[in-house]
């Protein structure tokens, strides 16, 4: 466990930031000279100081990310398949998928929840095994929402629980992969796309452009899927598989 | 984060380069530092439930003290191979101490085909478990530390192993229903012990479907959210985490790499050990350590194929405070019998990586248990918890054939085993844990609060 | 200047932290509000935010405390916290204790009837009968079955079909309640149904040997049973038919393979005198005594095995037990022990749901019950009672819930709970609930479990070397009295009801020092006082009860008075708040979190130990939202932070 939290992180920055204030004026002071000794300073929002308008100010204390507890990782996987039963859930995913998934059951103690009756505690840290199971529970998800979403029938895009949006007709450029990347990301990491970073939609569109160029290529291996299927369900992975998906 | 993270830190505040110099921290530079390689492997056993140790490691047949002897009374000797009667009272029969040929070791009844053994074994006798509490007691057997807040308060000793020695094996450890702990942010993520309820548990979360998606894409996705964890580690002012999932994401792929459905089923596992399937040697159908059974062949198997550095797992059925006490010597016979074939399938496998070696020659074997049961039958007709413990260590780093620690005659419990830097006292957990980490190499420190080791016992 | 933006901006963004500059209420979301909106639905909703819920909280006007309280309010926020003390307690009771008292157990043994096809026959282990050559035994011989019938496993020998003559004189027809719902009435008609029944009773699904003939295809409409056990009458006479002791070394008669049973001295000291057939006891002191009307003091099992397979239900239910994973076929004893469970997660739903004062946990006396636990507290829980106290006088058992106060429903009602709003006397939280009790069979673990979930605290021994001693006093022994100066008083609340069970010992039958139990020359207790009293605390004069020597005020107080204690103890409120705290922040609290404990512990005891104020409080701490880790500049590489 961590010996230093929030609040003695905040009280050992207090020692840093009245040691080192005089690094601070000079870094800030290249373009703006200090002030004379004798005049004191009066604090003002970072807004306020010139070049800083624009830009945000993280003022939040920070701890480790936590494990999502598993029930509610298994809630919000029922309810991107609708709002089904647990038991529902198996038998859709089964359903002319026999080898998509096994029982629920088979992956509870991977996934960590505690077994009261065996003394089994919660697990708070992932593992790899852990991994391997949110890898299987969550291919088998995206597989079943591309063909429930992405297909003829799906309903109205806004009431889809993954994909709110239509295949394209054509291959999307960046552009367009841009508007859809961000409402999956929205649906699973709960966040716009655009402030988590300037490499994530780029990285999510060479994965998606590499699984449709590779499930189109000749002598790819047979699949259910069409080639931008396959591509949109890699990109469901990546953010059902995504560590901002299973951390908190 | 650690102090030196902190100060670490601090520098970085200061110097306003936070980020660029986040992945110089020490923490960041030991994770992503190749872990060292080994060609020893550990199996961890816990018997659960604190065993009797009068019937087996540390036997009694006399009335003495507060002594009441298993006897016919109280035990089911129909299915003990090695008990054979002794007078106790008018109506009743104590056992007689089995002595093997050649050895100074004396055994109970319920020791099973490890009663053949005795050059395999270091016995631990006498060890100061000070505690009656189940959970307390399994965690110290284990880790070496009492619970803090009904909490472990240190790793157990299969994670301990595998941060050592583990790190770049497919799996670092094992854990069935083993009472494994991972605790502080010094060891290193993919250490983390696999906690399952089964074996098969595994192969369930393993199996993949080539209906949809190919290996490739699923590789592609692994890779991908490697480097999204990896970036947001260096985002992160707390990297440890996102730095593990990436490491474990890492992991992840090898682990998918290989054709493992074979490990992780228990037929398939029975098919392979024979001797250590549902059936005993003989063929008769195991009563109470099947599941250990199961795990011992699994440690075999994965171990033959160097894809796992621990395995850890539980004998079960020892906590018998009433009329099941009847049944707790069979019970012992059968976990003893599963480890005396485990030893056997080690000795009979090669190893992954020493040519002409054997797997036995590098594998290391300690069984703990909570504490022991009480040396008076109660009213139910059973023993409750005493906090007296016996071990078994079965390594080739370890001399043989030898005991160390006590009991007192009387009452059971822990009695002087010989002079520590603190004094002359009964031999602890901390102590045998020590000096199990101590035997490949490790410093105890880098572990363990407590503990001495214990040097005599030790090969060289 | 913009090369040293990010040198600058790393301490500026500090500064603001430390001024509490920080301002998450504009519209314009940050990641750092995002996060914490997701951070907030996790924990308050149970689940991860839906895309709708996203797009609402970035609107214009969202009230995020509005939020806050709207999930405060509902399920999922109990759930939530009902998981934080579940995890501590493990309050589900494993396979290794299983419940098959053979009063209320019915197995049934395969013979071969008078058409020469199998036929099931349900009877009870240890049933006393009028006819000698049954008595204790199973209702027909291996003159009129061919067969014997030895205990938890299949019958051996050559089967003969049964005359249809034996076979009406020691067995009878039934409509059972497994199979009935309308059991009660004088001819039932409404007969299990799979289809319907799983709309109608969702979650009772007896196995299918249960339902069908052992044909495996023949809907079963009435079942078999032994004569005596289909008896309805609520009491019965003690029964003391003096049967021929066994010959040492000569096989049982009759083709038995069990001896004549012997009548206890009890039994034939009040042989006449009446019995109440609920009581475990009269099984084997009363021929009369059967499993009541349609057979609902027994449950059934679909063969002879020591606890055979009875109804299909959920393994494991994470997400509540209208959210199973899977519905297997369980034994008998599973069926009860998973309801014990859900009793506990029940009432700690409603203690949360309801935000009662969160003391309730340790001493209300109220709890809820569905169909299977109503049925078990009128009918299994009582037979556990009273063994050797019948000699001692406990021929009444005073129980921890009192079975007047049970709603009336029916054994198929799974999914229906209703609340007893009163238990009884003796009642006192989850510490007198089966699943407490038997999940933590000692006195000494119930309250050890107690002690460290409530006043988060431990036993921890000194390094100490325990030397050999005859001091049966663990308060004062060397090496023992740092943890048991603490814990056998502790223990001594729970002296008044049986380990490993639920049978409260009533001080009226049972004081605390008896002078009728008391040491004989040799030291010894009367042998009907040795389940219930100490002899190591026993002399001429007395004998201490089993447990009290700790506090025999803390005996006389029972659980109610370690409850009490509990919650007037100054760690209680602090432990709460840490529990609450750590679970929530995934991590234990440190010194550096002394303020955050200690204005959540205000928080607690101002609000009348509501917990939905403690959460509140929490949730908006700058603690809990401190799990955004991102830094500064990386806010600032997306655009806004």
């Amino acid at each position: 466990m961590k010996k230093v939290r929030g609040h003695g992180y905040v009280r050992a920055s207090l020692l840093a930031v009245a040691l080192f204030g005089a690094a601070l004026s000079s870094a800030c002071g290249k373009d703006k000279p200090a002030a004379p000794a004798e005049t004191p300073i009066a604090p003002v929002p970072v807004s306020q100081i010139p070049g800083h308008e624009q830009i945000g100010e993280d003022t939040a204390l920070k701890e480790s990310p936590r494990l999502v507890p598993q029930e509610a990782y298994m809630r919000t996987y029922l309810q991107l398949f609708g709002g089904l039963a647990p038991a529902d859930v198996q038998k859709r995913i089964k359903l002319g998928s026999a080898t998509l998934f096994d029982t629920w059951n088979d992956y509870l103690s991977a996934l960590g929840l505690p077994d009261y009756r065996l003394d089994l505690p919660r697990a708070a840290q992932t593992s790899s095994l852990m991994l391997a199971t949110f890898e299987r529970l969550g291919v088998a998800l995206c597989d079943k929402a591309v063909e429930r979403d992405l297909r003829a029938g799906a309903g109205a895009a806004a009431n889809r629980p993954v994909f709110a949006f239509d295949l394209p007709s054509v291959e999307p450029d960046l552009a367009a992969f841009t508007t859809r990347f961000d409402s999956l990301h929205r649906t699973f990491l709960g966040y716009p796309a655009a402030l988590a970073g300037t490499s994530r939609t780029a990285r999510f569109y060479t994965l998606y452009t590499n699984a449709v160029a590779a499930h189109a290529a000749p002598g790819a291996a047979k699949s259910a899927f069409t080639a931008s299927e396959a591509g949109w369900a890699s990109v469901c992975y990546g953010l059902v598989r995504h560590p901002e998906f299973h951390l908190y | 984060m650690t102090r030196t993270d902190r100060r670490t830190f601090l520098k970085v505040l200061g110097s306003g380069m936070l980020a660029a110099t986040a992945t110089s921290m020490p923490v960041f530079r030991a994770l992503a530092q190749a872990p060292p390689t080994g060609d020893e492997f550990f199996i961890l056993i816990h018997a659960a439930g604190g065993w009797d140790v009068t019937l087996s490691l540390d036997p009694r047949n006399e009335r003495k003290g507060i002594v009441d002897p298993a006897s016919t009374d109280n035990t089911d000797t129909s299915n003990l191979r090695r008990w054979v009667d002794v007078p106790l009272d008018a109506d009743t029969q104590s056992f007689a101490l089995v002595r093997p040929a050649g050895s100074n070791l004396v055994f109970g009844p319920a020791i099973g085909d490890m009663g053949d053994m005795a050059d395999r074994m270091t016995l631990f006798n006498g060890l100061a478990m000070n505690t009656v509490s189940h959970p307390d007691g399994t965690a110290f057997a284990v880790s070496g530390r009492h619970l803090a807040g009904g909490h472990p308060a240190a790793s157990s000793v299969d994670a301990m192993l595998a941060n050592e020695y583990g790190t770049s094996q497919l799996f670092p450890v094992v854990s069935v229903q083993y009472p494994s702990s991972f605790v502080g942010s010094g060891l290193d993520p993919r250490a983390v012990p696999l906690r399952v309820g089964s074996i098969d548990n595994i192969a369930k979360s393993l199996l993949r479907s080539a209906q949809y998606d190919t290996k490739a894409d699923r590789d592609a996705v692994t890779v991908m959210l490697a480097e999204e964890a990896r970036e947001l580690a260096a985002r992160s002012y707390f990297p440890e985490t996102m730095n593990g999932m990436a490491l474990q994401l890492g992991s992840l792929r090898r682990l998918l790499d290989d054709s493992l459905s074979s490990l992780f089923s228990a037929s398939a596992l029975a098919a392979a050990q024979p001797t250590l399937g549902p059936k005993d040697a003989s063929g008769k159908p195991r009563k109470y350590q099947g599941a250990a059974a199961t795990n011992a062949a699994f440690a075999v198997e994965a171990m033959k194929r160097n894809i796992v550095r621990c395995v850890s797992f539980t004998f079960g059925g020892f906590d018998t405070h009433n009329g099941n006490y009847k049944f707790q010597a069979e019970t012992q016979q059968e976990a003893f019998d599963v480890l005396a074939s485990l030893v056997r399938a080690l000795d009979a496998s090669p190893h992954p990586t020493k040519t002409g070696a054997r797997l036995s020659d590098h594998t290391h074997i300690l069984v703990v248990s909570d504490f022991c049961r009480t040396p008076q039958i109660n009213l139910a007709g059973g023993r409750d918890h005493y906090p007296n413990g016996s071990a078994i260590v079965v390594s080739p780093r370890f001399k043989t054939n030898m005991v160390y620690g006590k009991t007192d005659a009387d009452q059971l419990l822990p009695d002087d085993a010989g002079a520590f830097t603190d004094g002359v006292r009964p031999v602890s957990p901390p102590d045998l844990l020590a000096t199990f980490v101590s035997a490949f190499g490790t410093d105890p420190r880098k572990y363990l609060r407590d503990g001495e080791v214990v040097k005599e016992v030790l090969v060289g | 200047m913009r090369a040293f933006l990010p040198r600058c901006l790393a301490a500026l963004a500090v500064t603001g932290a430390l001024l509490g500059a920080a301002d998450t209420a504009s519209a314009a979301r940050g990641l750092a509000d995002y996060r914490y909106f997701r951070a907030l639905t996790i924990d308050l909703a149970g689940r991860m935010p839906t895309r709708a819920e996203v797009a609402a909280f970035e609107a214009d006007g969202f009230d995020l405390d509005g939020y806050i309280d709207q999930q405060l309010a509902g399920p999922a926020y109990a759930e939530r916290v009902r998981r934080i003390y579940m995890d501590l307690l493990r309050l589900d009771v494993g396979p290794t204790f299983q419940i098959v008292p053979p009063q209320t157990t019915l197995r049934r043994e395969q013979i071969q009837g008078p058409n020469g096809k199998p036929l099931g026959i349900y009877y009870r282990k240890g049933q006393r009968r009028a006819r000698i050559e049954t008595d204790g035994d199973f209702c027909m011989t291996q003159d009129e079955t061919g067969l014997q019938f030895p205990p938890n496993t299949a019958p051996t020998g050559a089967p003969k079909s049964v005359s249809q003559e034996a076979l009406d004189a020691a067995t009878v027809v039934v409509k059972p309640w497994w199979l009935y719902r309308d059991y009660g009435s004088a001819a039932p008609t409404d007969r299990y149904d799979a289809a319907t029944w799983a709309t109608r009773l969702p979650g009772f699904t007896p196995v299918v040997g249960l339902t069908m003939e052992l044909d495996g295809t023949t809907p079963t409409v009435e079942i078999r049973i032994c004569k005596e056990e289909a008896q309805q009458a609520p009491s019965g006479t003690i029964f003391a038919p003096k049967r021929p002791a066994p010959v040492k070394g000569a096989p049982p008669p009759y083709g038995r393979l069990a001896q004549l049973p012997q009548d206890s001295a009890y039994a034939t000291a009040h042989a006449g005198e009446a019995i109440a057939c609920t009581m475990g006891s009269s099984l084997g002191m009363a021929a009369d005594c059967g499993c009541g009307v349609g057979l609902e003091r027994c449950m059934p099992g679909d063969g002879p095995g020591f606890d055979p397979r009875a109804f299909s239900f959920p393994t494991a239910s994470p997400l509540g037990d209208a959210a199973p994973l899977d519905d297997s076929p369980q034994a008998q004893s599973a069926w009860l022990r998973y309801f014990w469970g859900q009793e506990a997660i029940h009432f700690l739903d409603n203690v949360f749901a309801q935000d009662r004062d969160f003391r309730d946990v340790l001493t209300a006396r109220d709890t809820w019950v569905n169909g299977p636990l109503t049925q078990f507290y009128k009918s299994v829980a009582p037979a556990a009672c009273c063994g050797d106290g019948l000699t001692l006088g406990y021929t009444k058992e005073q129980p921890l819930l009192e079975p007047s106060t049970l709603p009336a429903l029916l054994p198929h009602d799974v999914m229906r709970w209703e609340h007893v709003a009163d238990r009884g006397p003796q009642a006192s939280g989850i510490f007198t609930m089966p699943v407490f009790l038997t999940k933590y069979g000692t006195r000494r673990a119930r309250a050890h479990v107690a002690y460290s979930t409530f006043l988060c605290r431990d036993f921890i021994s000194g390094n100490v070397q325990l030397r050999p001693s005859t001091e049966p006093n663990l308060m004062i022994r060397e090496g023992c009295s740092t943890c048991h100066a603490t814990l056998e008083p502790l223990a001594a609340y729970f002296t008044r009801i049986t380990e490993s069970g639920w049978t409260f010992l009533p001080a009226s039958t049972f004081p605390a020092s008896s002078t009728t139990c008391k040491a004989d020359a040799s030291g010894n207790l009367p042998g009907r006082c040795k389940t219930y009293y100490d002899p190591a605390f026993a002399d001429a004069t007395h004998a201490m009860l089993r447990g009290a020597y700790g506090s025999t005020d803390h005996a006389e107080a029972g659980p109610r008075g370690i409850a009490d204690a509990f919650t007037a103890a100054p760690e209680f409120a602090p432990c709460v708040a840490e529990n609450i705290a750590s679970a929530l922040l995934a991590r234990p609290l440190t010194t550096d979190d002394a303020a955050l404990r200690t204005a959540l512990t205000q928080t607690l005891t101002d609000g009348g130990y509501k917990l939905r104020a403690l959460v509140r409080a929490l949730v908006k701490s700058d603690a809990y939202k401190a799990t955004n880790d991102v830094v500064a500049h990386a806010s600032r590489d997306g655009g806004a932070p």
